[in-house]
């Protein structure tokens, strides 16, 4: 009865959030110069050819009229079409407006459902390799604080939080690839393809994971209840796993939910850097090509999953914290 | 592993501590903690341990089963307990001691058990690890045995809450519970009653007198308050800067102490009846009036979607404080004495009702009007490091209230200076940060900066209560000095009835969100009319003998929660006066013929109120 009310509230919250969200993102887009009929036909095209395509678009209605168009067709689940990509996956050359293929625009829930499962992948693995780094050596860190532990974590933090991504991107792949030729690096074609960018995005969530990890931890282990554990009679082993860490981790689920949101919407210049064919690498091409729905979809997309993970963040700190119910 | 039974032959001793020394040894200094200390404890015995704060005794406690965290370290001596040196034992022997013959309770209930967990999984977890025989269900079965003992209400579903569903008196008997299912031959009490109020305090001494003597463990009862030990224990050790300066019978070092340092702790302690001389009755004009105040939040409820509950946190307050007078506001935890200090304060209005001040409506105020009225009453709090700025220099703090009321800043600085000598503060403070400044010194800076506005009535919301008893007297001192050159009236907001007795002239007892009693100092403490009031003081710990006997006033259980008040009169669920028609009634403060008044339809001491209460609308 709790979690049903719970999520009740929580939804009709997320409702609220992702409508702002899709009102700037529509304004926003409608209010940059470009016009996205001209980009469609392209740029050889007479100007009749282009207030046709308009009108066929429905870009020539009122703006109002056309956010509502929009939030009708996104709640049939319709998220639109590509204004410039074809069914067959690449985007158009600078051929002719006549060409056949311009046709068969791709489904922009078909593009995001086609890479998402791309970028998930990178995301868990990246998540994976930055857990079993930071959370032996945070622990450890917390437990001792000022032995060398904790320094190792300080540096390990230090270092890996100015190393930039796409310096580390290009030297791992000269290193791993190129010279060693132990890992693929460019494009995807397995699973392998996936491991050297998400070394690089683990890298990056490391210093987060330590630091939340070292501090929790370390201040768990000053609350009264740990210290009264020993006397109590209980064992030094079951004090620090039950005990410490299952109290260090809401702030840690907390972060590895904002970190999800954040990998799951911008990866974008790991993507990039490796030719990673994920929701990064969509948006970027879609905002360079000026893809109206595409960039629309994306955004809206991220919207969505942001307000779930954040609701399914929440459930799960409060499974582990009972206190958090409100 | 079972203690022995009635049939064995008691050993002399069962805990004999021999010239223990713990060192605290930090960057190559050592200073010694407990230099050695020797006591002694049979079976069944209940010894006092009485220290002052950092006098070492919660870490003699935590010596005792060899549990003394660096820096701390034990450098010489021997714990004797059942005859083997516990300082001795290895990991493995250590764990039949620590938590199974020895058990113990600390000082912080709320914070003694994983927050997050079940109390009963907790509890049954200790105990299997323990006495790793165990199995799971019977220890369940003894634990929910031990919290049928300790009467906690519904063992079965209290078992599968969290610390933070409990209030601090049923937490303390959960730790009560965790440190007895063991069937311990040794208890550790350490400080236990310091965080409760006064009748749930009470409540716990009774019930570990009761445990005690049916369970037959023996108990090492610390605490840093003489009263509080006497009610329990027959013996005790009186321990300053880790030395035993004092061992005798309870009664015999509460009589003729021999030693100056427990002479001293003696003749701190207030009288509360014995030679009390009464307080001058006040006959000023009043400062402050409050009609009919009433506050009620609205929360939601738990587990719905948008349900409210309505918490009555102050009902139907009325009251005055005349000038020159001292004014008390007693009641325990969540009866709405911090909602009223908020209230009188006007950092909150009150949602019915009227609060004047000097004769003028505060709700009727204009901005301009209400700031220039605000310099004349003055909140003082109860945390003195928390309610100073860190980064400001002493002297800047004080002028800052006479920066916002207008004044120029070499004024501001002269009266800064004159408000500093007089609270008592050195003029070389003038110009440093408050860090490294004791309680005693910050509290002093607080009430410079309420003085230097020349204020009518000051706030004292615990102002008092995070003082040790030296910094205390000074201060109330100067509150009485102050007083007596300026003419102030002060509120004392306070949980300690023996300072409300030694200040105030008029008081009030607050349940629930009303007062129950308001009467003058000598009526109040000697023929107090409504049942909760002698309650309270039949809770106090005392070495006098108290006035009213526990057996016959001390209540059970604790207050409903003010979201489900009882229908009639609130208190009459712990009333043991309570009659049918208290049920239908909700009494009205109303006066005697003496001008004290009281909320109770069957109040003590025979005259009948002078009117009749109004009937309640049933709410």
């Amino acid at each position: 009865m709790f979690v049903l009310s719970f999520l009740l509230r929580r939804l009709a919250q997320g409702v609220l959030i992702i409508l702002l969200v899709i009102f700037i993102i529509f304004t926003l887009l409608r209010v940059v110069p470009g016009d996205p009929a001209r980009l469609i036909v392209g740029g050889m095209a007479p100007d009749a050819v282009v207030a046709e395509k308009a009108q066929e678009l429905g870009l020539d209605r009122p703006i109002p009229v056309q956010f509502a168009a929009y939030l009708r067709d996104l709640v049939t689940g319709d998220f639109g079409r590509s204004f410039v990509r074809p069914k067959s996956g690449a985007s158009f050359g600078g051929s002719a407006f006549d060409d056949q293929t311009r046709q068969e625009r791709a489904s922009v829930l078909d593009l995001i459902l086609d890479t998402l499962p791309m970028t998930l992948q990178l995301a868990g693995v990246a998540i994976a390799m930055a857990l079993a780094v930071a959370l032996p050596l945070g622990t450890l860190g917390g437990l001792h604080p000022g032995r060398w532990p904790d320094k190792l974590a300080l540096v390990i933090g230090s270092v890996f939080v100015s190393t930039p991504n796409f310096w580390l991107g290009i030297i791992l792949t000269l290193f791993l690839s190129v010279k060693l030729k132990l890992l693929p690096a460019i494009g995807y074609r397995g699973f392998s393809y996936t491991l050297l960018p998400a070394i690089v995005l683990a890298v990056e969530l490391v210093p987060f994971i330590l630091r939340t990890l070292t501090v929790s931890v370390a201040q768990v282990m000053r609350e009264d209840f740990i210290r009264l554990a020993p006397v109590r009679g209980l064992s030094r082993a079951r004090t620090v796993l039950v005990h410490a860490l299952g109290n260090s981790a809401v702030p840690l689920v907390n972060l590895l939910g904002v970190q999800l949101g954040m990998l799951l919407g911008g990866v974008v210049i790991v993507e990039f850097i490796f030719d990673y064919p994920g929701l990064g690498l969509l948006t970027i091409n879609a905002v360079l090509q000026r893809d109206f729905p595409l960039i629309q979809g994306i955004a809206v997309f991220i919207a969505v999953m942001f307000v779930l993970i954040n609701i399914l963040v929440d459930l799960i700190a409060m499974s582990i914290d009972p206190r958090l119910e409100y | 592993m079972a203690a022995p039974g009635p049939a064995d032959p008691p050993p002399a001793s069962l805990l004999a501590v021999e010239n223990l020394h713990v060192r605290l040894e930090r960057g190559g200094r050592t200073r010694p903690i407990l230099d050695g200390v020797s006591l002694a404890l049979a079976r069944r015995e209940v010894l006092a341990l009485v220290g002052e704060a950092g006098s070492g005794k919660s870490v003699l406690a935590r010596a005792i089963v060899n549990a003394v965290p660096p820096p701390l370290r034990v450098a010489a001596g021997r714990v004797l307990f059942e005859g083997k040196d516990v300082l001795a034992l290895g990991e493995r022997a250590l764990k039949s001691v620590r938590g199974n013959r020895i058990g113990f309770i600390g000082a912080n209930p709320m914070g003694s058990l994983d927050p997050r967990l079940a109390i009963g999984e907790q509890i049954v977890h200790k105990l299997r690890s323990v006495q790793p025989g165990l199995s799971r269900a019977e220890a369940r079965e003894r634990v929910l045995a031990m919290m049928a003992r300790v009467a906690l209400p519904s063992p079965a579903a209290r078992f599968h809450e969290a610390p933070f569903q409990f209030s601090g008196g049923m937490m303390q008997r959960v730790m009560i519970v965790d440190a007895l299912v063991s069937e311990p031959a040794l208890v550790i009490a350490d400080n236990i009653t310091q965080p409760l109020d006064v009748t749930v305090a009470a409540q716990i001494i009774r019930l570990i007198d009761s445990l005690r003597e049916s369970l037959g463990t023996a108990f090492l009862f610390i605490s840093s308050s003489l009263p509080v030990v006497a009610q329990i224990a027959e013996r005790a050790l009186v321990l300053q800067e880790g030395r035993v300066v004092e061992e005798g019978r309870v009664a015999a070092i509460a009589a003729a102490p021999r030693e100056a340092y427990t002479r001293m702790l003696v003749a701190r302690i207030p009288p509360i009846w014995k030679g009390v001389a009464p307080l001058p009755k006040v006959e000023g004009a009043p400062v402050l009036e409050v009609a009919n105040a009433v506050r009620t939040y609205v929360v939601r409820r738990r587990g719905t979607f948008n349900a409210k509950n309505q918490v009555k946190a102050v009902r139907d307050v009325s009251f005055a404080v005349r000038a020159g007078e001292n004014f008390g506001l007693v009641g325990e935890s969540g009866c709405g004495k911090s909602t009223l200090t908020r209230l009188l304060a006007w950092l909150e209005r009150p949602d019915g009702g009227r609060i004047a001040f000097l004769g003028r409506d505060l709700a009727a105020l204009g901005a301009a009007e209400f700031k220039a009225m605000r310099r004349t009453f003055q909140l003082l709090l109860q945390d003195p490091y928390g309610s100073l700025p860190a980064n400001m220099p002493v002297q800047r703090m004080i002028e800052e209230p006479l920066r916002i009321h207008g004044h120029g800043s070499a004024d501001a600085a002269r009266l800064a200076q004159a408000a500093m000598a007089e609270v008592g503060l050195e003029p070389e403070l003038a110009t440093s940060l408050p860090v490294g400044l004791s309680a005693g010194q910050r509290q002093r800076i607080n009430i410079a900066r309420a003085l230097v506005l020349k204020p009518r009535l000051l706030i004292l919301d615990e102002t008092l209560s995070a003082l040790d008893q030296v910094e205390q007297a000074e201060l109330l001192e100067l509150f009485l000095r102050l007083q007596a050159e300026h003419g102030f009236s002060y509120i004392f907001i306070s949980h300690d009835l023996a300072l409300v007795r030694r200040v105030c002239h008029r008081i009030a007892v607050m349940y629930l969100g009303r007062i129950v009693e308001l009467a003058d100092n000598a009526t109040l403490f000697e023929a107090p009319r409504h049942p909760y009031t002698r309650a309270l003081l039949s809770a106090m710990p005392t070495l006098e003998a108290n006035r009213f006997p526990r057996e016959e006033y001390l209540l059970d259980g604790e207050p409903p929660s003010p979201i489900d008040l009882p229908r009639g009169c609130a208190f009459r669920s712990r009333c043991p006066r309570a009659a049918a028609d208290c049920a239908a009634t909700d009494p009205r403060l109303a006066p005697f013929a003496d001008g004290n008044a009281a909320a109770c339809l069957h109040p003590h001491g025979g005259d009948a109120p002078a009117r009749t209460p109004e009937a309640a609308d049933g709410r």
